[in-house]
């Protein structure tokens, strides 16, 4: 600092003017004054670093002016000029802080010793003054370092509780971690003042920069402290907090928020920060908007996949059924498979699902089912596995494929080499028969016993009958014949067909009633194909008495009546009857419950032809109570 | 005295038409339609030899053959197996014969000739 400005006080005008010019001549800038209240005039406008003043002066005094100018500037360094005998009053001055004194007449070396002196105290005084202020800056640097420790060592406790609050609020997004990652979430801390100490960059991006700022100020709705926010609910309750707010956004939008905090306790236990987490919920929303649209398409691939699938726990039990299931066999889930499916009261026999939850291993197999609606439907059924997290499988799902109409190709194009071989066993037996016949015939004839040559007779007709039946079968299946309707007299018609059934029952002891009203109107058909269709269904009737022995009460009828424009032909017995499975399998092509002596075309035939003519069968029949077959036939065929 | 034959078939015409041959030819017979009756019969009628289809109700025809000749007055009874079923000469290693249906009646009068040693 400079030391130059020097303000000279005496009242003697002589005095002023020549040690004024000495002191300029020494480099000083010199003002003047008079007496004292001059002076303190001068002083208060040029600042002087040093003063010169005369102790005794109108006015105001020298010691006062002293007493003033220490009062107003301490460092100012005053120097009194005395005159001889004034040497009391100058020892006084220096009580008041004075530099120094020098008498009068001045002797210049003196007074650049004195002017040296005060210019030593004066910079003395500043270095010091530097020194105490560099020593308070020292101070405020370590206490500042001392801080920023304090803040690191809280940095460790904001993770900690960071990651604990993470691990909260993942919990309580239900949808769980691995969404949770993906959700964007306002991090800041906050301190006891409610003040914000940090945030995360998504906040500054969303929110703007807010370190600083109030607690509160962040949220659009509460402006003021004392509100509850959930910062200060945490400070107030030292737990952490929960709810829904909406946040301020930076363009003044609002952003609807889940926040959660976790209060954060220094070494003492006192919360000392609050970590706020905050859920943007109009993401959280799009998110599961997103789920939702995924999990709707799998429902609806589930749903609209053109077979039957069921998902099955350890049970059997259905827990799922996808739409087309559900058609076709009802609100199934919670049912049994084999209830609900198969319509059957206990597991079927080989189960594919059962094997499946045992050994993790996919199957296939083909079956018949039959719908709601009747309808009986060729599967091909494929089970496969289903894991849980852990890989065990717990659940198993069976997927049925409609293979009916291929079913119905593939044996068309496959049949007839497939049916001789099957066929071939019976085929030797009824050529054995036959030869048997013959022999018996040629024997009994040559030895006159009557009773062998009946005998014979009769095995004869029946094994030509039954020769002749097989050659038709095959034939007709032989050949993809179009129907040749003409119209006839439906009761006319159905006569003549029950007398073929009446004769076979007849001659195997069976009771036959037919019950053929007149007044059933005209049929368009194809005579022999539909009278050899219903011709099946009652020599069936007949075979399935025949455990009953020749009198064993065995009933077969044929009745017919009209509904509206429908003809509708009953054919009942009360012979061994079917289960279920049997039932579903009788139009099956191949399928016999006759052993050697079915073909198992018969049925197949009937089936094929009532549909050819627009009809429908249905079937009603329980083991050992008997078999109806209900067919209803429109007035003309489809096709 | 004539020896006994036992013929086992389901269809009775061919039992009928089996037991014919064997009585045109001088031979007692006696019937059985399968597995299960064919024993209570043999047991009962004693056969010299029998005539066996494979395929019957009840009892297949090499089940009953293996009970019966678990018993030690059957355990070399003749046994000729007469059956539509192809590939069925293994059924039943010791038959003496395997004849497929349908059959020339001279030919099983034949081995039945050999089989009972005449």
């Amino acid at each position: 600092m400079d030391f130059r400005k020097l303000l000279l006080v005496d009242d003697e005008e002589g005095v002023r003017r020549f040690l004024g010019l000495s002191l300029m001549d020494l480099g000083y800038e010199v003002k003047t004054a008079s007496n004292g209240r001059e002076a303190l005039a001068v002083f208060e406008e040029f600042q002087p670093n040093i003063v010169f003043t005369d102790i005794k002066m109108p006015v105001m005094d020298g010691i006062e002016l002293l007493r003033i100018i220490k009062e107003k500037s301490p460092d100012t360094e005053v120097v009194m000029i005395t005159g001889h005998g004034d040497l009391d009053l100058a020892i006084e001055s220096l009580k008041f802080d004075a530099s120094d004194f020098i008498t009068k007449p001045i002797n210049n070396d003196v007074l650049e010793v004195s002017l040296e002196r005060a210019r030593e105290r004066f910079t003395m005084k500043c270095a010091l003054r530097e020194h105490t202020e560099n020593l308070e800056r020292l101070v405020e640097e370590k206490t500042s370092r001392i801080v920023e420790l304090e803040r690191q060592n809280a940095a460790c406790q904001v993770v900690n509780g960071l990651s604990s609050a993470l691990e909260s609020a993942s919990r309580e997004v239900e949808t769980g971690s691995g969404l949770f990652n993906e959700l964007p979430c306002l991090v800041s801390i906050h301190n006891r003042y409610l003040e914000i100490v940090a945030h995360n960059t998504l906040f500054e991006e969303r929110l703007g920069n807010h370190v600083g700022d109030n607690s509160f100020d962040i949220y659009s709705d509460r402006t003021s402290p004392g509100n509850a926010c959930p910062v200060q609910r945490t400070f107030q309750t030292g737990k952490g907090q929960r709810s829904r707010e909406t946040f301020l956004g930076k363009d003044g939008e609002e952003i609807p928020v889940t926040v959660y905090t976790a209060p954060i306790p220094n070494k003492d236990g006192e919360i000392e920060l609050v970590l706020d987490i905050s859920v943007d919920m109009s993401e959280v929303t799009r998110l599961k908007d997103e789920l939702f649209a995924t999990r709707y398409k799998y429902q609806r691939l589930f749903d609209e996949a053109p077979c039957y699938i069921t998902v099955q726990d350890a049970d059997l039990a259905i827990v799922e059924a996808n739409r087309l299931f559900k058609r076709d066999f009802g609100e199934v889930e919670g049912h049994f498979c084999f209830e609900a499916y198969k319509h059957r009261s206990e597991p079927c026999e080989g189960c594919l699902v059962d094997k499946t939850l045992l050994d993790g291993e996919a199957r296939q197999r083909e079956t018949v089912v039959t719908t709601l609606s009747g309808e009986r439907k060729h599967m091909l059924v494929q089970s496969a596995p289903l894991h849980d997290a852990s890989g065990r499988v717990i659940q198993a799902m069976e997927l049925s494929t409609d293979i009916t109409e291929i079913r119905r190709l593939q044996d068309h194009l496959t049949s007839l080499g497939i049916m001789l071989g099957s066929m071939s066993h019976g085929v030797k037996g009824m050529l054995t028969s036959l030869d048997g016949g013959i022999y018996r015939l040629e024997s009994g004839l040559k030895k006159g016993d009557a009773e062998r040559v009946d005998a014979a007779t009769k095995t004869l007709k029946a094994m030509i009958g039954r020769v002749k039946k097989m050659v038709l079968d095959i034939l007709y299946y032989a050949k993809s014949r179009e129907l040749e309707t003409e119209a006839v007299d439906a009761a006319a018609f159905l006569r003549e067909t029950a007398a073929v059934g009446a004769a076979k029952a007849a001659s195997a002891g069976v009771e036959f009633v037919e019950d053929v009203p007149e007044g059933l109107g005209e049929i368009k058909a194809d005579t022999a194909a539909l009278s050899a269709a219903l011709v099946n269904f009652l020599e069936n009737g007949v075979d399935a008495c025949e455990g009953r022995g020749a009198d064993g009460g065995g009933r077969l009828s044929l009745s017919a009546r009209r509904e509206g424009d429908n003809l509708v032909v009953t054919i009942a017995d009360n012979g061994m009857g079917m289960d279920r499975e049997t039932r579903e399998k009788i139009f099956t092509l191949f399928f016999s419950s006759k052993g050697k002596r079915g073909t198992g075309i018969g049925l197949f035939i009937s089936n094929q032809t009532i549909e050819q003519h627009g009809g429908a069968i249905a079937v009603d029949s329980a083991p050992h109570k008997g078999t109806t077959f209900t067919i209803t036939l429109p007035r003309g065929p489809a096709r | 005295m004539p020896k006994k034959i036992m013929v086992v078939d389901d269809d009775p015409d061919i039992v009928d038409y089996l037991v014919s041959v064997f009585e045109d030819h001088g031979y007692d017979t006696c019937r059985a339609s399968d597995g299960i009756s064919a024993y209570e019969v043999a047991m009962a009628e004693k056969p010299d030899l029998i005539t066996l289809d494979i395929e019957m109700p009840h009892e297949w025809g090499p089940r009953f053959y293996r009970r019966l000749t678990s018993e030690k007055e059957f355990s070399d009874i003749p046994v000729i197996v007469i059956s539509g079923l192809s590939g069925i000469h293994l059924a039943i290693r010791r038959a003496v014969a395997t004849i497929k249906k349908p059959f020339d009646p001279a030919e099983v009068i034949q081995i039945v000739r050999e089989a009972l040693g005449e």
